[in-house]
């Protein structure tokens, strides 16, 4: 058979192209498997704001064995908007217990780091919601990172085509990273956990007040892409008031008696999902992340401290995400849903 | 925390002066000598290539803080000045936006309309603002497409607004906020003459309704909407004031006005320097009496300590407001 030249390239051109097409669809959009073989949570019991918390964080602590001498610690707390009475952040009291459990493990240096989503008045946000107070008594540093230093960081996932993201240098700089949400469910994402909190360490310099790019390109990718990137290092999430309904400003307070902590974002998520009566295969941020980042099947997640017990009314949620409500969950089973 | 601003160090010296320069009134030296002192931290702040960051530990300078303190400094023809307006021009994109920070990507961002206020009344080259005007002029929220504008009408229902009416966004390919419409309705008023045909003026008719098109239900603005998912969305304090700044040849409005008697009650509760300087200039400019947020402003200062430089640049903006200079010099 006569191939000129010409067909030549165009052949080679096509089978190129054919492979970089078919790469796109038969890989995988994380760039390696970093799911660990076990998870480890532990559901501690809490009834209220007070000076108890920072002994049961403790104790909660311990459970894990954390080597933190000579570390630099971050907490990330969900620190959005303030309306009276309402429960739409990580409680200071919360913050600050954890402030102290982790200075007690040696952590070199805690810094209290957030980059709230709407409000660019960072100093009302915190006078306004109690932070200002309670970091000032004890003395804690607080980092606006919608106004830190930045630096460009290469995606770890292609779930968007963002490539790069800006990010904050004082997020960077940690050794260990501990997402601190507060247990709500959200219009938009189904719930906000420790995995969607991470939207708080996304810059408004560059990407505004709210980061509404990471809207267009699609919620759930976007946590993924930026959990992969930014280790979440451990989870504490305020479970004693979650918010339910139409989170994540304007929903009900809904008592819950919780605080979890985990080893990994993922396991957490789900086992927060599963205390608020959610299926948490049914978020999508929480299903692809467990392939590749983190354990969401109780089957994988070791339970340090009291087991998984499901709500007899699942946290209500606005009418898209009626469908993650678990009605008469089995407790402990693996499919909840 | 010796990175911050503080006032109290300096109080001697301010009752030592308050004497020699009798016969002003103690309020009135006390002003002038906190400005003075404001502007000469700011002076301090600036990084060797003549920007600013946010916050004095870093070494990236960032559009705002840089453009803040330019306005601050504006009546000083001093070498801190001159060396943050070439900082501005050398930071210009080939395309005519501007970065928000310094290294940041060549896009473009909603620190252009902050570019062009440093700039304006500046001896520099047409064509630069030329250019940066023309990207400020095709920059528009993303509801303006009219497959998202059928989006927001028909699937898309949650959140309220007339999509027809649309402003500016943060960055180029996302939805028009208050804050970078605001931002770029003030830079278009400074730089083209009202009653005009031009692009300009259409562009400047479209953001003023769609800022009264996005207030909350009982006057002011959050950060884009009024109501999401039914729920009436509460007013920020800083994000009305600018709105308020750049409506101010809509004074008589009844929205307007709605939002500076909402501005007004809320200052009464704030003690946070940003939303206080900036509900200063507001009231000031659409001359509301500016005592309560004055006085407040004053005693946040004594007290906060002020980290970032863009605060204390609006601080002291807020200052030569409240003592009668026009910050934006937008007029009827």
């Amino acid at each position: 058979m006569n191939v000129d030249r010409r067909t030549l390239l165009a052949g080679t051109a096509a089978v190129a192209a054919g492979a970089a097409l078919s790469r796109r669809f038969f890989q995988p959009p994380y760039h390696s498997m970093r799911r660990p073989a076990h998870s480890r949570v532990a559901i501690l019991r809490a009834s209220a704001y007070d000076a108890k918390l920072e002994e049961i964080l403790m104790q909660g602590l311990r459970l894990f064995g954390l080597d933190l001498s000579n570390r630099s610690v971050l907490l990330k707390p969900n620190l959005v908007d303030y309306i009276p009475g309402d429960a739409i952040n990580t409680h200071p009291l919360m913050v600050t217990a954890a402030v102290e459990c982790f200075r007690r493990l040696g952590a070199r240096r805690v810094v209290v780091a957030e980059g709230p989503g709407h409000q660019r008045d960072t100093h009302l946000l915190l006078s306004e919601s109690g932070y200002a107070e309670q970091l000032k008594e004890q003395n804690v540093l607080f980092v606006d990172l919608n106004r830190d230093e930045l630096e460009k960081v290469k995606l770890c996932s292609n779930y968007t085509d963002l490539g790069h993201m800006w990010l904050p240098r004082t997020v960077l700089d940690s050794d260990f990273v501990v997402s601190m949400p507060k247990m709500k469910t959200h219009h938009w994402s189904g719930v906000t956990l420790s995995l969607k909190n991470m939207f708080g360490v996304v810059p408004g310099a560059k990407y505004g007040w709210p980061k509404n790019i990471l809207h267009w390109k699609g919620i759930h990718q976007c946590v993924v892409d930026l959990c992969a990137t930014v280790p979440v290092h451990f989870v504490i999430a305020d479970g004693i008031v979650g918010m339910e309904g139409n989170g994540p400003l304007n929903g009900a307070a809904r008592l819950l008696g919780t605080i979890v902590l985990a080893d990994d974002p993922v396991a957490a998520d789900a086992t927060c999902a599963r205390l608020m009566g959610i299926n948490p295969d049914g978020v999508l941020h929480i299903h692809e992340t467990a392939q590749f980042l983190g354990n969401s099947s109780l089957e994988f997640i070791e339970q340090l401290a009291e087991a998984v017990q499901p709500p007899e009314t699942p946290f209500h949620v606005v009418p898209e995400f009626e469908h993650l409500r678990m009605h008469n969950p089995t407790p402990g089973s693996p499919h909840l849903g | 925390m010796s990175q911050t601003f503080s006032l109290r160090r300096t109080a001697s010296s301010h009752h030592c002066l308050t004497h020699q320069l009798f016969p002003l009134t103690k309020a009135v030296v006390t002003l002038a000598l906190m400005l003075q002192e404001i502007l000469q931290e700011l002076t301090r702040r600036q990084l060797p290539h003549g920007g600013w960051s946010y916050h004095l530990a870093s070494r990236q300078a960032s559009l705002e803080p840089t453009c803040l303190s330019l306005l601050a400094l504006r009546s000083n023809e001093s070498e801190a000045a001159n060396r943050g307006l070439r900082f501005v021009i050398s930071m210009q994109n080939p395309n005519g936006s501007w970065p928000a920070f310094e290294g940041d990507d060549r896009e473009g961002s909603w620190t252009t309309s902050l570019a062009l206020w440093a700039l304006q009344g500046r001896a520099v080259h047409a064509s630069l603002i030329d250019r940066g005007q023309r990207w400020l002029l095709q920059s528009k929220g993303r509801e303006s497409h009219w497959l998202w504008k059928w989006k927001f009408r028909t699937t898309d229902r949650h959140v309220r607004f007339d999509p027809d009416k649309f402003g500016w966004p943060w960055m180029p390919e996302t939805n028009s906020w208050v804050v970078p419409t605001s931002f770029s309705l003030l830079a278009l008023k400074q730089w083209f003459p009202p009653n005009g045909a031009s692009q300009a003026n259409f562009r400047i008719e479209l953001g003023v309704q769609m800022l009264l098109d996005r207030v909350c239900p009982g006057g002011g603005w959050n950060a884009g909407n009024g109501v999401v998912y039914g729920v009436p969305l509460a007013p920020h304090p800083d994000a009305t004031a600018i709105a308020l700044v750049a409506l101010v040849t809509q004074t008589l409005n009844p929205t307007v006005q709605r939002s500076l008697d909402w501005l007004e009650h809320a200052v009464l509760t704030r003690s946070a320097p940003w939303s206080l300087a900036w509900a200063l200039i507001a009231l000031q400019s659409h001359q509301r009496s500016i005592r309560e947020p004055h006085s407040r402003l004053l005693q946040s200062i004594e007290e906060s300590r002020i980290e970032d430089a863009a605060t204390l640049a609006v601080v002291a903006l807020a200052l030569k407001s409240a003592n009668g200079q026009d910050i934006f010099g937008v007029r009827e």
